[in-house]
């Protein structure tokens, strides 16, 4: 077995059992730091996969940024126990169990099914798999190609900022309490 | 030899069944969930599931613009994340609590 392959079946279990705690945890903090955890299992997923810059990135946004906004507002409203944590009732529970693993079979056996031609373009493309540090040509299209999605995003971002800021403060609207 | 094989040559097949299964820890997560954060947590497993089979295509067939795409995917997800607990937030001061079923009195 050699380390890459290691690597990557010990990486997949760990952000999995992970994914898993974010929701079977009762507690919403078990849920954050689960997620903090499978957030940088795919960021080490990532770096198997040579996306170099794209694991810094996960690193940085996800568990640096987008999760301390979590663990705040959940300090924030100190929601140590929930009394519904769950969905009510065992055979609604239990459907929606098994449409999830109907959907995981279904994508499963998909991708099983073409396994063939997944394989096909796998050696076609052979030559043109990425080897090495891919940051320069990604910011090359990225600032060429892609240059108008990039500035739409730049815009978005700060409507949302400026959007969350407002929803945050909003008095209640209709539901304003007298 | 197929067993072995399944074991030690790690393919594309590999990273997009892992890329599956989170995507259904996600959507159980979403499904099963009553309360609204954990819910916003689920929904950010399941783009993070969606990036992974995205990096994976872009290595196995040499394409950079599956990277550009977990680039906007991410950006994308850290404005869905603000703008949900910016809702959350505005749901405790009402309620005091954040659980879902709140959210059917959403308006105005």
């Amino acid at each position: 077995m050699t380390p890459d392959v290691f690597l990557f079946w010990f990486l997949a279990l760990t952000t999995v059992l992970a994914a898993l705690g974010v929701i079977i945890s009762a507690n919403p903090i078990y849920s954050v730091l689960s997620l903090v955890m499978t957030m940088v299992g795919v960021a080490a997923i990532f770096v198997t996969l040579g996306a170099y810059f794209l694991a810094g990135v996960q690193l940085i946004v996800y568990a640096g940024a987008v999760l301390v906004l979590f663990v705040m507002v959940l300090m924030l409203f100190d929601l140590k126990h929930e009394i519904h944590a769950f969905t009510r009732g065992p055979v609604t529970g239990a459907i929606k169990i098994a449409a999830v693993g109907l959907l995981g079979g279904m994508i499963v056996g998909a991708i099983a099914l073409s396994a063939n031609s997944l394989m096909k373009t796998e050696n076609n493309g052979i030559q043109t798999v990425i080897e090495g540090d891919s940051t320069k040509a990604l910011g090359k299209l990225l600032f060429s190609q892609y240059l108008f999605g990039f500035e739409a995003l730049g815009v978005l971002l700060l409507v949302v900022a400026v959007g969350a800021v407002a929803l945050a403060r909003a008095k209640g609207g209709t539901h304003a309490q007298h | 030899m197929l067993s072995t094989d399944l074991f030690t040559q790690i393919g594309l097949g590999h990273y997009l069944v892992l890329s599956a299964l989170l995507f259904c820890c996600g959507m159980a997560g979403v499904l099963l969930r009553r309360n609204a954060i954990v819910l916003l947590m689920s929904i950010e497993l399941m783009l993070n599931a969606v990036n992974v089979s995205f990096v994976a295509f872009s290595r196995y067939l040499g394409q950079q613009e599956g990277q550009i795409m977990v680039f906007f995917v991410m950006t994308i997800a850290a404005a869905e994340a603000a703008v949900g607990l910016a809702l959350a937030v505005s749901i405790f001061k009402r309620f005091r609590e954040v659980n879902i079923r709140y959210f059917e009195h959403l308006k105005g």
